[in-house]
């Protein structure tokens, strides 16, 4: 048999890829090991739990990373969040039954005498959506642009980043700069509660008026820039050391629409009333990070981090946090732990007096994630190599935050006043 | 193997053993290829294919399959990539000199040249494509080289063999190392040398007075270089690269100097660049029609 030439030829790639595969019979090769997978994919839920039927949230989370080569790539996430339950609304337990009006000022509820006030009321859905493009600019520079889009029946918020890397030292090192800005809309249940404005109480006669005039407008936003200056370096073949400092403005409406302030007669005394809270609308923060890694020879990678943030409204928090991962062939397992502290906002306050309220006070909130407390996470990571592209994992934390007794000279109370939070939240993820 | 060939393993100090019988396994292989497929030795599988011409010889499965490929390739070059092509440099001589053959000399060897002259006859293929081996009857006068692809494919067998010890291995997947085997300029890599850090390699630069070399960055894949800037005649002003048409016996023109491809193995990257250069002034459009990273040498 003599070999003719065949004209009828198929596409080049597809008959150069075939040739390879067939020449290389049997045996594992870089194709099959190593060729960027065009997407990978890595969908999880989420499952948070607060204690006592406090907030209850469910998220699917699914993220898609298309690329294109070793460094470009375009990242689409999206995430739906479910929530439900209960949120506390700022009022002081109180020896007497408290009746609320609903933000709406549809109807109230009451919280029974010695309780934590919680607002029921608390249900959203959330959907978010983001996009992140990032590419080389030449050998030594890469950049990147994304956009982010969420949506709740109350809250809007759209936004765009940027970033760019420089690589030195054979990219040993890399220096970043990354900026974003986003503008947020809030339309509360019920319109713009009045900063300090008392709260109308539901049934008396006034409450149509009163009412009204506790509100100003049905919508307001905020704008929030951040800048972010990070350098990454490689130490050895094991270290790796990261430091970032970042900034971020944020500009308008920077109140919780839904939280109340109690007004007492005197510190420890009777619950007369209760305020809208109000907050500045300005608020700079700023933060260092530091964080190292270092690889074992045995594959095992610890990772320890420090967060110090501050702010000009006088908040600073400490963030502590140690992982291991511990490789256990196809497995891994990967505890953590961290530890949290904060101290309050100079505006934070349990409750108000009446004697403040008259002498005009402007700004104040009772909010406990703004108050002092420590807070601590536990957390264990499993993970599974179901084949060379594919991991399914697990991870399981939980959550234990407490607050302290609030000495001061106006408003002293007691920690057990104060609430605080235990939470448990559960991943379970699979990527492919 | 005549030139310098080179192991990288991303391993730790501790697995300095691995890296060990890693490393053997890799030569043991790469030294196999070249004492089977070598036309520079007596005995060995090569030799016995040569002693009978004119006879249909049963061939085993790796030769079956280098014959495969070597045919596939003739067919997708339409006939420029041809390892019948050997016999040639019987009468040309590449050294720089301006010594042409006659015209006739050529013309003799041509009724030794070409792979339609040959009868290949492979066994079918399994459903999983695998081929058992194959009957070749080789005229008289003829002879195969497996220089044009030997290095290439051997890179890719060590290479292979090394992932497939790893696999058995069953390390910890976080740990498996990159790894690039290096001959001669011929390169398969298993993956980066640390996480999104490829490894850099440095490519001769094929201009004789450029003493500069080009540092190119490779993750994962093949990569071969296809021409030689040191093997060349020039003849009244002319310069004859040892790049011949094995149809005429005459030496491509207006084919660049030298072509590396980047593509998922060594023995495509290889194969590429051969039919890059073959097109001759056409190399570059070629190239970019297969979609591949690529390097020209003008």
């Amino acid at each position: 048999m003599t070999k003719k030439l065949d004209k009828s030829k198929a596409p080049l790639g597809s008959t150069l890829a075939a040739i390879g595969c067939a020449l290389l019979q049997g045996l594992p090769n870089q194709v099959q090991a190593g060729e960027l997978e065009k997407w990978d994919v890595d969908a999880a839920a989420l499952i948070y739990s607060e204690s006592d039927s406090r907030v209850q949230a469910a998220e699917p989370v699914i993220s898609a990373t298309r690329n294109f080569d070793s460094e470009t790539k375009l990242n689409l996430k999206l995430v739906l969040d479910t929530l439900t339950g209960a949120s506390p609304n700022g009022a002081l337990p109180s020896d007497q039954p408290q009746t609320f009006t609903r933000p709406s000022g549809n109807g109230s509820y009451t919280t029974p005498a010695g309780e934590l006030p919680l607002d029921d009321t608390f249900r959203d859905t959330r959907v978010a959506a983001s996009a992140d493009w990032s590419a080389p600019l030449s050998r030594d520079w890469l950049y990147s642009v994304g956009g982010h889009f969420s949506s709740e029946h109350d809250y809007l918020s759209m936004g765009t980043n940027a970033s760019l890397s420089r690589y030195l030292n054979q990219k040993n090192t890399t220096l970043t700069l990354a900026g974003g800005a986003s503008l947020d809309t809030i339309s509360p249940e019920g319109g713009l509660p009045v900063g300090l404005s008392p709260m109308a109480v539901k049934g008396s006669t006034g409450f149509s008026s009163d009412f009204a005039a506790s509100r100003s407008g049905s919508e307001d936003n905020k704008q929030v820039t951040d800048l972010l200056l990070g350098v990454t370096q490689v130490i050895n073949r094991r270290t790796l050391m990261q430091f970032n400092y970042s900034l971020n403005l944020a500009d308008g409406y920077l109140t919780d629409p839904y939280k109340l302030v109690s007004v007492l007669d005197q510190p420890g005394g009777t619950t007369q009333e209760y305020r809208y809270e109000s907050r500045p609308d300005s608020r700079i923060k700023q933060a260092l990070f530091g964080q190292v890694k270092y690889q074992l020879g045995s594959g095992d990678v610890a990772d320890l981090s420090y967060r110090y943030q501050f702010d000009d409204w006088g908040l600073n928090s400490h963030t502590l946090e140690f992982k291991y991962r511990w490789d256990l062939g196809r497995h891994y397992l990967e505890p953590q732990v961290r530890w949290y502290t904060q101290s309050a906002v100079d505006f934070y306050q349990p409750y108000a007096l009446e004697s403040q309220v008259n002498a005009g006070l402007d700004e104040v909130t009772a909010d406990y994630r703004l108050g002092d407390f420590d807070a601590w996470t536990l957390g264990i990571r499993y993970g599974y190599q179901v084949s060379a592209t594919q991991e399914a994992y697990t991870r399981l934390s939980l959550y234990q935050q407490t607050t302290g007794d609030f000495s001061s000279a106006t408003t002293p109370a007691s920690g057990d006043d104060i609430p605080d939070t235990t939470a448990v939240m559960w991943i379970l993820g699979y990527k492919f | 193997m005549a030139s310098p060939c080179e192991l990288l393993m991303a391993l730790p100090q501790e697995r300095k053993k691995q890296a060990e019988q890693l490393a053997h396994l890799a030569a043991k292989e790469v030294w196999r290829i070249e004492e089977t497929y070598s036309r520079y030795r007596q005995d060995n599988l090569f030799a016995q294919l040569h002693r009978h011409p004119d006879q249909p010889q049963r061939v085993d499965a790796e030769t079956a399959r280098l014959l495969n490929f070597a045919d596939q390739a003739w067919q997708l070059s339409e006939g420029l990539f041809d390892i019948t092509s050997g016999v040639l440099r019987q009468v040309w001589t590449f050294d720089g000199s301006d010594r042409l053959p006659s015209p006739e000399a050529v013309k003799a060897l041509l009724s030794q040249v070409g792979w339609d002259k040959l009868h290949w006859q492979s066994d079918a293929p399994t459903t999983e494509g695998e081929v058992g081996g194959g009957w070749l009857t080789l005229p008289t006068g003829m002879e195969l080289d497996f220089g044009g692809l030997g290095k290439e494919y051997a890179a890719d067998r060590a290479l292979g063999l090394m992932m497939q010890q790893l696999e058995a291995d069953q390390l910890p997947f976080s740990s498996q190392p990159g790894l690039l085997v290096n001959l001669g300029g011929d390169l398969a890599c298993s993956g980066p040398a640390d996480k999104g850090k490829p490894w850099r390699v440095g490519i001769e630069s094929p201009a004789e007075d450029d003493q500069t070399s080009g540092v190119l960055e490779i993750s994962c894949g093949g990569l071969a270089t296809s021409g030689d800037s040191r093997r060349y005649l020039i003849h009244k002003g002319k310069r004859y690269s040892h790049l011949l048409d094995p149809r005429t016996g005459w030496p491509l023109e207006g084919a660049p100097r030298s072509v590396t491809v980047a593509a998922p193995s060594c023995v495509q990257s290889g194969l590429v660049a051969s039919l890059a250069l073959l097109q001759g002034s056409r190399a570059r459009a070629f190239l970019q029609e297969t979609g591949l990273k690529h390097w020209i040498l003008e």
